[in-house]
């Protein structure tokens, strides 16, 4: 018998019901009153401002997180959910509205910084980073503190931030009570154990005795379990860039058997990729190991067979003891030698015996890849749309191709089911129905704002949006064209601007458009629009960024600085949002 | 004045044009309109006035809407280039213009100028003013006015061809509209306050401008390059003494445009009806412009060229029309004689010691070939060093004109290193094609992209035949409105649908008689079937010079056309070889 203690008629949708009676109807009373304290707890601890009428004294914690993907986000609430246990009264503060002013206050931190892209903080902490790296950050002697980094260690500054967060708050005079660790894609057991030993090092004395319940961070909360992954179906697959183009960028949509897991617009979805099977054979080829077909099967469907990091070049010194790859290392010359290299360089430059436990311990679980959706459940049910841009380009004499996008563009044919997992995004959210918005996402980064509009039409939203949108040429790379013509005639999208960079001999990007629009823009701003930006990190969304401050500078008659305060004054107002990779 | 008596509703474009203000509509905003790389139907018509056409790439159509994509819309921008003449400078512009906008090539027109294709909307005021930087214009080079005047290449009679082409260049700009449309909305110039409310701003044309295009062309004999049968209004040089021109005969009503299965519409050669004196001559054009203008079909626009305007009234009416407009009646037409209306190749010296230099250019496409003749970039580097001018033939063909003997070998050897005068065959130096798909909107089959091929075939033939240096004029068009000429042509090809042509035999070789319709719906085997058991008849039969067009009349395989009321008569082929 399953119990079914959700009525029918609780405040969930019908598939969250289901989905909590799978939960709570088989749990036993143990697991039921755990549930309801941790949900209690976790209402207090919700109720931000709220005074709470502390039954004894807490100690303060305080939990800083740098998020750009949402990890260090959501390792920080398993941070405070644990030190709740150990009587601690945790603070999480998103490191995008860090004030200098509120460093030297807490005597107990708990910092968790992922590095993005290569070695920058994330944009939205961009800011409060820099302050605390410049002479301004205010001495924090009598600090106690522990540092979780997140990075890739395909990118050469790995866990940079991190790392020096981590030096820099031992220079302003904090005290390291547990050793940083740096953690690579899958982070989740280093991280859990990590949170055990930090939380422990800054326990206060009589800690520890009230009843913990140990929690195995390794294992996801029972929320996150059945959120996914799920398996879907691929039922349209078309590339939508013309025939002439250069470019291939995939439209797919997903369907489920059943309900789709729950999202909204500006979420992400992680689609679990496998390697091309060509590259796997020729990798095992190079490894003289072609004839273990488990190994083969393996590889291709969790192992990341393609990133080249220092630590994988030195996995490989040590499980083979290639004198050469030592060499390399010895040199100082490793970092330089594998940039633009992937693991099959490595085995065919510097080939040697090695079995196949070797060869897995080289390299490192499969990650998902998460991808902006592009559609709203209010207009397509239970689907999911993903714009996906293959990735191919050459290096050292040998054509690469990005293992997702690839994935998705070569092999994710319509018919084929493939593995996939919501991952919200309250960094990247509509607003309130009749505000406005300014959507800007050249290329790929217009996915999440066809769900914006999709949104918006399904829901009669009264408020304005417009669309800044770029890609190479006018003809040939103009994703969604149809659409935006549609939702411009029935008025839901209310403006359009676009650049393509090689339609003529001046290379014209959606910043320059931001620019001749300033008056404009600041005219919406200044009326309450939000600002959003979707797409390339490296370049676009800093470029954006400058322009609009630039703008405000322009437009309002600000110097600089007040015009850099009048663009951070919107990201603390959740008002100028990014999503961007 | 014979008319019809009961009015008829006027065709939309009538209205359009009314109430365009001289040509601008909604032009402005619809350039501005980044949303899409189109404009509306109406703005579309009246840039053809402005010498562009709306089109979009036909070869993509299937993939576009699945892709979420419009339509890939190009515009094709058309040069007002009187007579076929342009300075260095200005071909490098042109070229410049191709490379950046227009994708890599230049078209040369069967009215001697020049076609790009694909500029995108947004990039059309930047190529227009970079044309206008040297001093050229798309004004009328399309839509329903006096297009693009002709006059002969014939290289080699310096003096008269100077005194053609003067007088090509300013009949253009005599009927060049009035309008500041064109400079308003594409080269950001000044506002005229009020033009589009006046009524006097077209002394020529008026609000509405002509029923139909216009087309005027100067011929000097024995060439009958510019097909001036073909003309609406065509002028004939009477040469008297040392090389001048006495005057000129004056043919009227000549045009190829019909439908398929609409027999009311055919093509029609002009008729000689008389004879000017050079200083006549603008007043006999205007005669014939305005009586078209104020007779000409205003309801349907299939029979709205002045070819059927003559046919209703009669070369009479048209004759005393002419004499009361121009103030002086014509006088007999003189006699003259044409040979051919094609091009020599090669280098010839004109009477003055220049030299001119003949390129054959297959279909009139100039790009760099792979493993063919790089012509754009072997013309630009000629147009580098070269200090004379660039005229386009009416045959597709560019001729390297006024070139001084002391740069004879530096252009020799461009011509050699860019292999400009690749060895080819005597019918595929006489084929000429329409540009049909992938651009034009109105092509019903291929005709650029397949004739080569289809000219290797019959080239087979003809060399079995033992007819390989044989001079037969080959023309195909994509559809039967005929901008390649081909139903003057003794063989003609005009596209019914994809893959299948009509197949036009019979007419004269130096372009004064129509074909007939031999064949219909022919494919490739067809044609090359039904022309192989010709031209081994051909080969058999034929006498001492005879040309292959009169031959097949002679020999009775088709009726002859007398003129453009009986093209449709007695069509089919008449013996059965």
């Amino acid at each position: 018998m399953t119990a079914k203690p959700i009525p029918a008629t609780a405040p969930f949708a019908e598939d969250e019901i289901h989905i909590l009676n799978q939960v709570v109807g088989i749990a036993t009373p143990t697991q039921r009153a755990w549930l309801a304290g941790f949900l209690s707890g976790l209402d207090a601890a919700n109720a931000e401002a709220a005074p709470v009428a502390a039954p004894r004294t807490a100690e303060p914690l305080t939990i800083i997180y740098a998020t750009e993907s949402g990890n260090s986000e959501s390792l920080a609430a398993d941070v405070a959910k644990a030190a709740r246990k150990l009587s601690f009264k945790p603070t999480l503060i998103d490191m995008a509205d860090l004030d200098l002013a509120m460093w030297p206050k807490n005597k107990r931190l708990i910092v968790i910084a992922a590095t993005w892209g290569e070695g920058e903080p994330p944009a939205r902490a961009t800011a409060a980073y820099n302050e605390l790296m410049s002479d301004a950050a205010p001495r924090l002697d009598g600090v106690e503190f522990s540092v979780l980094a997140l990075g890739d260690s395909a990118y050469a500054d790995f866990c940079g931030v991190g790392r020096k967060i981590d030096a820099r708050l031992e220079a302003l005079g904090a005290k390291r009570v547990s050793d940083r660790v740096d953690c690579d894609l899958d982070f989740a057991e280093p991280a859990a154990r990590w949170i055990e030993t930090s939380l422990k090092a800054l326990a206060p004395p009589d800690a520890g005795r009230g009843t913990v319940i140990p929690v195995d961070f390794a294992q996801k909360s029972a929320a996150a379990s059945v959120l996914g992954p799920v398996e879907a179906e691929v039922t349209e697959h078309i590339n939508l860039n013309s025939s002439r183009s250069d470019k291939e960028t995939i439209h797919i949509e997903l369907s489920f058997d059943g309900a789709a897991p729950t999202y909204k617009p500006g979420d992400s979805l992680d689609i679990y990729p496998e390697n091309d099977p060509d590259y796997v054979v020729a990798f095992l080829k190079a490894a003289g190991l072609s004839e273990d077909a488990d190994l083969r099967d393996d590889l291709r469907k969790n192992r990341d067979v393609t990133t080249l990091s220092l630590k994988a070049l030195e996995t490989y010194a040590d499980v083979t003891g290639q004198q050469d790859v030592k060499a390399l290392i010895a040199s100082g010359e490793a970092a330089q030698w594998i940039a633009g290299r992937q693991l099959i360089d490595l085995i065919e430059t510097y080939p040697a015996a090695i079995t196949a436990e070797q060869l897995r311990k080289v390299t490192r679980p499969l990650a998902p890849r998460a991808y902006s959706i592009a559609s709203s459940m209010q207009e397509v049910g239970d689907e999911a749309h993903l714009l996906v841009s293959a990735v191919r380009y050459e290096t050292h004499g040998r054509q690469r191709k990005g293992v997702a996008s690839n994935y998705v563009a070569e092999r994710l044919k319509k018919g084929a089911r493939v593995k996939v997992k919501v991952k919200p995004n309250r960094h990247f959210v509509l607003p309130a129905a009749d505000k406005d918005v300014i959507m800007v996402g050249p290329g790929t980064g217009v996915a999440p704002f066809r769900a914006f509009v999709q949104e918006r039409r399904a829901t009669e939203a009264k408020g304005r949006s417009w669309l800044f949108f770029g890609d190479r040429r006018f003809n040939d790379d103009f994703l969604y064209q149809l659409e935006w013509q549609d939702a411009l005639k029935d008025g839901i999208l209310s403006r359009l601007d676009i650049a393509f960079s090689r339609d003529a001999t001046e290379k014209v990007y959606v910043q320059d458009r931001i620019w001749e629009r300033r008056a404009d823009i600041v005219a919406w701003l200044d009326g309450g629009a939000t600002f959003y930006v979707c797409g390339d990190a490296k370049a676009m969304a800093k470029d954006v960024r400058a322009t609009l401050s630039r703008a405000f500078a322009d437009v309002k008659g600000l110097d600089a600085e007040a015009a850099e305060l009048a663009v951070r004054d919107l990201e603390r107002n959740n008002r100028y949002q990014t999503d961007t990779y | 004045m014979a008319k019809d008596p009961s009015p008829k509703e006027l065709s939309s474009m009538e209205y359009l044009k009314a109430g365009s203000r001289y040509l601008r509509g909604n032009l402005a905003e619809d350039m501005a309109d980044t949303n899409t790389g189109a404009v509306s139907e109406g703005s579309a018509q009246l840039l053809k006035f402005h010498g562009m056409y709306l089109q979009d790439d036909r070869d993509l159509r299937p993939e576009r809407a699945k892709k979420k994509l419009d339509k890939a819309y190009g515009f094709m921008i058309r040069i007002r280039l009187p007579g076929g003449v342009l300075t260095t400078q200005q071909w490098l512009a042109l070229d410049g213009i191709a490379q950046t906008y227009a994708g890599n090539t230049l078209r040369l027109t069967t009215r001697q100028t020049f076609q790009m294709h694909g500029v995108l909307k947004f990039n059309v005021k930047t190529v227009l003013k970079r044309i206008n930087a040297v001093a050229l214009d798309t004004i009328a080079a399309c839509g329903d006015d006096t297009r693009g005047v002709m006059s002969v290449s014939n290289p080699y009679q310096s003096k008269v061809h100077a005194e053609a082409y003067d007088l090509a260049c300013r009949t253009s700009l005599h009927f060049k509209p009035r309008t500041h449309a064109y400079y308003e909305i594409f080269l950001d110039g000044e506002k005229v306050a009020g033009e589009g409310e006046r009524d006097d701003v077209e002394p020529i044309y008026g609000k509405t401008y002509m029923p139909r295009k216009f087309k005027i062309g100067f011929a000097v004999p024995p060439s009958n390059d510019i097909d001036v049968f073909s003309q609406d209004l065509g002028f004939i040089a009477i040469v008297g003494k040392n090389d001048t021109i006495v005057g000129w005969n004056v043919a009227i009503g000549g045009g190829m445009g019909m439908t398929h299965g609409e027999p009311e519409t055919y093509p029609r050669t002009g008729d000689v009806i008389g004879f000017c004196l050079p200083e006549d001559i603008f007043k006999v054009a205007e005669a014939v412009c305005t009586i078209q203008r104020d007779w000409g079909d205003r309801s349907n626009r299939k029979h709205a060229r002045l070819k059927y305007t003559v046919d209703d009234n009669g070369l009479d009416a048209f004759r005393a029309e002419i004499a009361k407009r121009a103030g002086k009646p014509l006088e007999k037409a003189r006699p003259y004689a044409f040979t051919s209306n094609g091009d020599r190749y090669g280098w010839t010296e004109g009477e003055d010691g220049k030299l001119h230099l003949t390129l054959f250019v297959e279909n009139g496409r100039v790009r760099d070939f792979p493993d063919g003749p790089q012509l754009l970039t072997g013309m630009r580097r000629i147009a580098e060093v070269h200090d004379g001018e660039i005229r386009v033939t009416a045959n597709q063909n560019l001729i390297i004109a006024n070139v001084s003997k002391d740069k004879r070998d530096a252009i020799e050897r461009l011509v050699k290193e860019y292999g400009l005068t690749s060895q080819s065959t005597a019918l595929r130096r006489n084929a000429m094609a329409c540009v049909a798909l992938p651009t034009c909107g109105l092509a019903l089959a291929e005709s650029e992209r397949y004739l080569p091929d289809l000219v290797t075939l019959l080239e087979q033939r003809l060399a079995a035949h033992g007819l390989a240096d044989e001079d037969i004029t080959l023309r195909m068009t994509g559809c039967p409105n005929g901008c390649a000429r081909p139903y003057i042509a003794e063989i003609g090809l005009v596209g019914k649908g994809p893959g299948r042509y009509n197949l036009y035999l019979g007419a004269a070789f130096d372009g004064s008689r129509l074909g007939k319709l031999f064949a219909e719906d022919l494919d490739n085997d067809a044609i090359v079937a039904a022309l192989d058991l010709l031209f081994a008849a051909f080969a058999k039969e034929r006498k001492p010079d005879e040309h292959f067009g009169d031959y097949v009349i002679r020999a009775g395989f088709v009726a002859a056309t007398r003129n453009g009321l009986d093209f449709h008569d007695r069509s089919g082929a008449q013996r059965a070889s």
